[in-house]
């Protein structure tokens, strides 16, 4: 459904993505993995035009764009196919939770304000926030809100949800509670690409692990293959950072 | 439009002669309203109840006011009250010999230490109570503690903001030509009367005062560069 | 020496009121012109080209250092010079009030547009990045989403700005505009100069009440637009 192909971007002199592809099928739930700095969160942002990335190609089903010469109607096309959770949530701090949801329904898609309230508060129950309407991003916690900005992202109904590392600010026992959100949304076949270093999701959940490291793929393929049996060094000394339990032959 | 060259060359050096007035006054008043400034910040912060209304009171009042205003007021009100002191007192003294200009620090000296003690408050806030804690936990005195560690982490906060008022005191000085006191804007004035070169003259002026503001504005950045330099890189 | 008269502050009050209409004429016209003026700077300052960003930068550093008196007159006496010799143009029977409003359009342009800018860039650029991540234009999420914001954030900078154009603006009588100064001045000139004392002392206090009604006004209204935020309290 959604093809990345051959992505480079350069912020200045600093080459961050050296040519990166990678391919998402409907119901796929992709994790990105890698070391800080690895390019992996630009790597998602060139996919919905947040960075606009010096080459490559973003195919959409039969929508085929060139991301130097994309115009701003392409973009447009695919933001409107997409959705992104950010890792600071990003509400709206000037709308109730669910004006927050409702924002992109009614502005962006012109969906009569009747019927965005319904889609909303779908989406919020979804999430397990039917109590907080009217209540400003302020007064909520992290997980609380994290929860909202999923509910944002699902409302739209997108094709693929990109998430950037999405428990990477909350506190600990907050944790949970946006993973099992992100778990539920997997098992009812929601298209996710997923940065993250929440190593249970990934194991768990995902159906295909890609390893960045300097800006490259340098390892991709289904979970049990990447953790039981990794072929590439990095990828091997990497894991064994972040799981201390396993053993790996290095 | 013709700008007579010659006649804004002349005028220009000849309003320079303005300038140690301008300086005479800002200096005089900073220095008078420091302190004043300095024990109104205080007083509002340690809350001390009566003097506190009263200093806040004043500086809502001189705040409130538009400059001239008080320049216009100070120059009705104290020469009548020297002449009347002068006169209770029997004293031989023609109130029309006190030079304008100690009206001029007067008014001046009121108006910056309500600002300033505006400035001092907001930037003494800015250190964290954790520091005078601190002080005195080791045995400092809070005068000592003020003096050595509190005072210079506001000072560094506060730069840019007295540096404003600063600016803002110069150009408030360009008033006082209604107290008869000759600053650049009064002798820029008198030679304009005698031709009519009235732009030329007021460009005159403009230009003095942005070389005036140009030079405090990089006295300033000197000044809060040495003073801020106990900041590591990573915390500028 | 005539003794101070109390009551003549009183009294005279009402004569000054009279002309409140056209000191605030010039503050509000000031104020909607220079808002205007100062959002073109801000958006220069902001967007980072570099010539206008240049421009703008150059204008406001040299507006800054300017005594307000000293524009009034040079816009006094050189606009009608500047228009006759570029449109052959006479102005010089114009109300007086035009030059004011120039003045001081273009002082409050220069403080009100580093108020907008620094409100714009305190609002954290995650926000322009999530609306536009749901499908909102360039131009909705900065309309939506964060102009309310900045306001809110800008709203005592503003309120001062407005204030010091205010007393800015008391200058203008200096050029022969009869608002309240001006005809303060009318009115001391025709007591021969010997209730200048009162007469001053009650432009203070017309002066005063109306800048605690601004500063008031400004506070309910920033209480107001700010239900949703968390408030640091200052």
């Amino acid at each position: 459904m959604l093809e990345i192909k051959n992505i480079h971007k350069a912020f200045h002199d600093n080459e961050v993505l050296k040519g990166v592809s990678i391919k998402v099928d409907k119901g796929d739930v992709v994790v990105i993995l890698g070391p800080s700095g690895s390019g992996k969160t630009t790597l998602l942002r060139c996919i919905n035009f947040l960075e606009r990335a010096d080459q490559g190609e973003i195919i959409f089903d039969n929508l085929q764009v060139n991301i130097p010469s994309a115009s701003a109607g392409d973009i447009s096309k695919i933001r409107k196919r997409t959705a992104f959770v950010f890792q600071n949530y990003n509400l709206f701090n000037n709308k109730t939770v669910l004006e927050n949801v409702t924002e992109g329904l009614i502005i962006a898609r012109k969906i009569p304000k009747n019927e965005a309230i319904e889609i909303a508060k779908q989406s919020l129950k979804k999430v397990g926030l039917s109590d907080r309407y009217d209540f400003y991003p302020s007064k909520l916690s992290g997980g609380q809100q994290q929860r909202v900005g999923i509910a944002r992202a699902i409302a739209v109904n997108p094709d693929v949800i990109l998430f950037d590392e999405p428990t990477s600010a909350l506190d600990p026992e907050l944790i949970g509670e946006v993973l099992d959100v992100m778990k539920q949304l997997a098992k009812e076949g929601a298209t996710m690409v997923v940065v993250t270093h929440e190593m249970s999701f990934a194991q768990e959940v995902a159906n295909h692990i890609v390893f960045m490291d300097g800006g490259v793929i340098v390892e991709q393929g289904p979970p049990k293959e990447i953790f039981t049996w990794p072929s590439e060094e990095r990828t091997r000394q990497f894991l064994y950072r972040i799981l201390p339990d396993r053993d790996y032959v290095i | 439009m013709e700008l007579d060259v010659n006649y804004m060359i002349d005028t220009f050096f000849l309003a320079l002669g303005g300038i140690s007035v301008t300086l005479q006054i800002t200096i005089v008043a900073l220095l008078v309203a420091t302190p004043v400034a300095f024990f109104m910040a205080i007083s509002k912060i340690y809350k001390v109840s009566i003097i506190k209304q009263i200093v806040s009171g004043y500086v809502s009042l001189i705040r409130g006011t538009p400059m001239i205003l008080q320049i216009l007021i100070i120059y009705s009100l104290v020469p009548s009250l020297i002449n009347m002191i002068v006169k209770g007192l029997g004293w031989d003294f023609n109130v029309f010999d006190v030079n304008p200009i100690i009206y001029a620090y007067i008014v001046f000296s009121i108006n910056t230490s309500a600002g300033l003690s505006e400035v001092f408050r907001s930037a003494l806030l800015t250190v964290n109570v954790g520091q005078l804690e601190a002080a005195h936990a080791i045995g400092m005195s809070t005068v000592q503690a003020y003096r050595r560690i509190v005072i210079p982490q506001a000072l560094v906060v506060a730069l840019p903001n007295i540096c404003n008022l600063t600016i803002n005191l110069i150009k408030g000085t360009s008033l006082v030509f209604m107290m008869t006191v000759k600053d650049i804007t009064a002798i820029a004035k008198i030679q304009a009367a005698f031709g009519y070169n009235y732009i030329e003259s007021y460009i005159d002026i403009f230009l003095i005062y942005i070389i005036i503001c140009s030079i405090t504005q990089l006295l300033f950045a000197l000044v809060e560069k040495h003073f801020g330099s106990y900041k590591s890189l990573k915390n500028a | 020496m005539r003794p101070f008269d109390p009551w003549f502050i009183v009294n005279v009050i009402p004569d000054l009121l009279a002309y409140l209409p056209v000191t605030l004429f010039m503050i509000v016209g000031s104020m909607f012109f220079g808002s205007m003026l100062g959002f073109i700077l801000a958006r220069a300052k902001i967007k980072g080209c570099r010539i206008p960003k240049l421009l703008a930068d150059l204008y406001i550093a040299t507006l800054r250092c300017t005594p307000p008196i000293v524009l009034l007159f040079i816009v006094f006496y050189g606009l009608p010079e500047l228009l006759k010799v570029t449109m052959g143009v006479n102005i010089n029977a114009i109300y007086k009030g035009v030059f004011v409003l120039v003045t001081f359009t273009l002082l409050f342009a220069a403080s009100v547009a580093e108020v907008m800018r620094s409100a714009y860039e305190s609002i954290d650029k995650g926000q322009r990045e999530a609306a536009i991540s749901i499908g909102l234009s360039e131009f909705q999420a900065f309309y939506r989403i964060i102009l309310p914001q900045a306001v809110v954030v800008g709203l005592p900078n503003f309120c001062n700005a407005l204030i010091n154009l205010m007393k800015d603006g008391s200058l203008a009588f200096t050029i022969g505009l009869i608002d309240m100064m001006g005809e303060g001045a009318l009115i001391v000139s025709r007591n021969y100069g010997s209730y200048a004392l009162e007469t001053y002392i009650a432009l203070a206090v017309i002066y005063w009440s109306m800048i605690i009604v601004i500063e008031k006004s400004f506070n309910l209204l920033e209480k107001h637009l700010s239900k949703g935020k968390a408030r640091v309290m200052a």
